[in-house]
């Protein structure tokens, strides 16, 4: 039932790893290994425009203020802009031994390759939309004037059918090594090779921090290489942003001395790539602190990999939840569902402790939010939550004993550490409690006593266990008739037997799942997965259709409305912004456009009927 | 991250083009030497795991071209080096002249903390080369340079037989090393929860 949860082994995430376990192929497949030889030639051997390198940052600069660009409305990779040229050479580089691993960074001229440089205002959103929606209720909250929020059909044109070509391959092995995956790999390694997506850190020295496949030693020379690439185009004034190689994108992100980069062909676009690398870095400063900037100032040789020294899982982890979890890419949380007296009963305790000087008071089962407590007018950013939990959730030694770490939130103060006591209060449940002392530790574990005495005396725990399995909005009981709305979810669970669910395929009008997010609250609720969406690769492929439209409806210069309806093999999918939530919902490729409008309204009056039970209300406004 | 704790050097190469810096590698890590010539465009980057004083490192090579169109790749190149390998050819009056605006380069395109005891270390290359009979540069010339500088130690190599590539390394690693030891002081602050407004001020720009 948990969607999201990270203890999953995570099956599907194989399939990024072997291509060549694929069994459906795209249909441009002009040999899977031909591409990836391109982007192996090309990155152990970019090359630079000769004569004398100014020539790429030049030419960036000269289409900095060109605005863009034509706009393919299905598809956003298109629209980059074009504005240095990088060449492919077949040569390859020395090394062959073993342990000896070689790639090379030259400047010359020809082969195509995209560099996106900065561009202001440039892209603008693909207008796949044929439906206009009406403007949203002008309250501000989730909770305020329910029933104005209306999408309208339109005209009966303007569906656009998605070039979405998310891999359908089934997973195939499925080991779960927590910690470095495949840690004998290097860069001359074909199955290294084959990975559909690397994610490295390195140092602006070109010193390996983090690679999620391979051993970072033996990929110090490919690190060198990024690293080149990187620093010369920064030489020039200039930042690499993306480079595009067939079909792989490498996507570069600058963080002072830290650099990062992902090289991937799975077709997510840009903008969600770069948001993962942000995450990875967030991730990274949640452990260290943005101090190392000025262990780097002082010292550009300086070495992080042993501040990072077992922290690979946490990063294998947030990796993976990249594609298994929305919060990565909507920033936003989401709750367990439940009673709405037994959270009240939950955020009482916790604000009682916060008040005796915690700075926050988290209770969370896996990655859902049962309760949240701030001091004063503090609020949690969502990704810090979202970067917390996975902290807490991939460090095994966590789960075994109370343990108190010092730890970073990145949009909360980057430069400083926070304490957090951390206590499993069961398998799935556990407690954070975060304070500015490193001396708190006594003190915190007297409030986790407190809690958990008051939480299993108000039957709380129990009622987070029930709600894991039992799940929240099950898309076969939205209620279609308006006579048979109820204010709670629970009297409607209480209601139907959990067998019944069995053999029922979808919602109403073919309706598969949706989420909603709520901008006010800074939160999120998704339906429980159902047929036909159940196993873990299909659901990665609806969040990656999500992660797709969430990226096109953020693009810049958006309104503050707006709808999107796209049909493709796999789904319709229908995407509604207003200034007060976003929608995304998914139906039946067959579904008929009428009915499922009229599906997402209702979705919508649920989510309301229901919002006290599934989100966290009255906690202050993230005020971001 | 590596589990067991290893260090990563990072080592540049630089000479005249022609002096031999890349069959001084190759000979280094794969063993290999060829008469051919192919100038290294940019640079070459290449590993190689060392096992030293019962530590396990990590030698990330840097072999940069020699040819003067490349000289402005600069900073990107130098930018924490942990050691710099100056290569001459002993038959080649020239490049040995050339050896003090490398270094000259070298310091100020990468700026390290303390110039004066950055390791550099000298190769005079290609002894083999006609018996010694064409050589233009004497040991002793190249020694007083050396010592002039700073005491940089000094090699005469030959990547072609292989004669004194392993020791140079050796040295290479070893000062490079030598030069990592006083470690940055890692120490972040903790929050002063007193001083609420530090939340947004601090900013973030990730
Ligand atoms: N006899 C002899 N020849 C050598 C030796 N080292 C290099 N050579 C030859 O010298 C030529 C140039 O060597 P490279 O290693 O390519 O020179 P380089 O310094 O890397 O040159 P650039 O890449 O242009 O900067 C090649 O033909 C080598 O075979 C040596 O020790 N002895
Ligand atoms: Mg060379």
């Amino acid at each position: 039932m948990a969607s999201n949860s990270t203890s999953q082994p995570p099956s599907s995430d194989e399939e990024e790893e072997q291509e060549a376990n694929s069994t459906v192929q795209k249909p441009n497949s002009n040999s899977i290994d031909n591409s990836l030889d391109a982007i192996e030639n090309q990155l152990s051997s970019i090359s630079f425009t000769s004569p004398i390198d100014e020539t790429i940052a030049v030419v960036s600069a000269e289409y900095y203020h060109e605005s863009v660009s034509e706009i393919n409305d299905s598809s956003l990779n298109e629209s980059y802009e074009t504005v240095g040229e990088i060449r492919i050479d077949n040569n390859n580089s020395v090394g062959e031994s073993s342990h000896a691993s070689g790639s090379r960074v030259w400047m010359n001229n020809n082969v195509e390759v995209e560099v996106e440089a900065e561009v202001d205002g440039g892209l603008s959103s693909p207008s796949s939309s044929g439906y206009a929606g009406e403007r949203g209720s002008s309250g501000g909250s989730v909770s305020s004037g329910s029933g104005t929020d209306v999408i309208r059909e339109v005209r009966d044109n303007g569906e656009s059918v998605g070039d979405d070509g998310v891999n359908t391959v089934d997973s195939v092995q499925a080991e779960w090594i927590s910690g470095k995956r495949h840690a004998d790999e290097d860069d001359a390694s074909i199955s290294w090779r084959k990975r559909k997506k690397h994610f490295f850190i390195l140092s602006h020295s070109g010193k390996p921090i983090y690679s999620r496949y391979g051993d970072e030693h033996k990929l110090a020379g490919f690190s060198a290489t990024l690293q080149a690439i990187i620093s010369f185009v920064e030489n020039g004034g200039d930042c690499v942003k993306l480079v595009r190689a067939g079909k792989h994108q490498v996507v570069f992100l600058v963080k002072g001395p830290i650099y990062l980069v992902c090289i991937s062909c799975t077709e997510e676009p840009y903008e969600s790539l770069r948001g993962q690398l942000e995450l990875l870095y967030g991730q990274m400063i949640l452990i260290l602190t943005r101090s190392v900037d000025r262990c780097f100032e002082k010292n550009p040789k300086f070495d992080m990999t042993p501040l990072l020294g077992g922290t690979d899982a946490v990063f294998s982890s947030l990796i993976h939840l990249f594609s298994q979890n929305p919060a990565t890419f909507l920033h936003a949380y989401t709750c367990l569902p439940l009673a709405y007296a037994t959270r009240q009963a939950a955020g009482a305790i916790l604000q009682d402790v916060a008040d005796t000087g915690v700075v926050f008071a988290i209770l969370m089962c896996k990655d859902k939010v049962v309760s949240l407590v701030g001091l004063q007018k503090s609020s949690l950013h969502p990704d810090d939550m979202l970067l917390l939990a996975n902290f807490v959730m991939s460090s095994e030694s966590f789960r075994t004993s109370e343990s108190f770490s010092p730890i970073c939130l990145p949009r909360y103060n980057p430069m400083a550490f926070l304490y957090a006591y951390v206590h499993y209060l069961d398998a799935d449940t556990y407690l954070i409690l975060l304070t500015a002392s490193s001396q708190a530790f006594f003190h915190l574990k007297e409030c986790r006593i407190r809690v958990e005495t008051v939480l299993s005396k108000s039957n709380v725990l129990n009622e987070v266990q029930r709600s894991m399995s039992e799940g929240g909005l099950h898309i076969d009981r939205l209620p279609v008739d308006l006579s048979a709305r109820s204010g709670s979810l629970f009297h409607q669970n209480q209601r139907r037997q959990p067998e019944s669910v069995v053999g029922i395929i979808g919602g109403p009008a073919g309706l598969l799942h949706f989420i909603y997010r709520s901008i006010y609250l800074d939160q999120y609720v998704s339906s429980e997965f159902a047929s036909p969406i159940s196993s873990p690769s299909q659901q990665k492929r609806l969040y990656r259709a999500y992660q797709r439209l969430y990226a096109s409806m953020h693009d810049k210069g958006i309104g503050p409305h707006k709808t999107q309806f796209r049909r493709d093999e796999n789904y319709v999918l229908l995407c509604w912004v207003t200034q007060d939530f976003e929608l995304y919902a998914a139906f039946d490729p067959l579904a008929d456009k009428g009915a499922a409008i009229r599906i997402c309204n209702r979705v919508c009056q649920w989510v309301k009927d229901v919002e006290n039970e599934i989100f966290l209300l009255g906690a202050s406004p993230f005020s971001w | 991250m590596p589990s067991r704790r290893r260090t990563l050097l990072k080592v540049i190469i630089l000479g005249d083009s022609g002096v031999g810096k890349t069959s001084l590698m190759n000979q280094y890590v794969n063993k290999k030497f060829s008469n051919q010539y192919k100038a290294t465009i940019g640079a070459d980057f290449l590993t190689k795991e060392v096992e030293f004083e019962d530590r396990l490192f990590t030698l990330q090579i840097w072999d940069t071209a020699g040819q003067e169109r490349f000289q402005s790749l600069g900073v990107a190149f130098y930018r924490g080096a942990d050691c710099c390998v100056l290569v001459y050819d002993v038959n080649v009056q020239k490049s040995f002249d050339n050896l003090n605006n490398w270094r000259e380069e070298f310091l100020i395109q990468a700026s390290p903390s303390d110039p004066e005891n950055f390791p550099f270390i000298v190769l005079g290359n290609k002894v083999d080369v006609d018996g010694g009979n064409s050589r233009v540069v004497s040991e002793k010339k190249a020694r007083a340079w050396c010592a002039a500088k700073g005491d940089i130690p000094y090699f005469e190599t030959s990547a072609k037989e292989g004669i004194n590539v392993e020791e140079a390394f050796q040295v290479i690693a070893k000062n490079a090393l030598k030069n990592g030891e006083e470690e940055e002081i890692y120490l972040p602050d903790t929050i002063d929860v007193g001083s609420t407004s530090q939340q947004r001020a601090s900013g973030c720009d990730c």
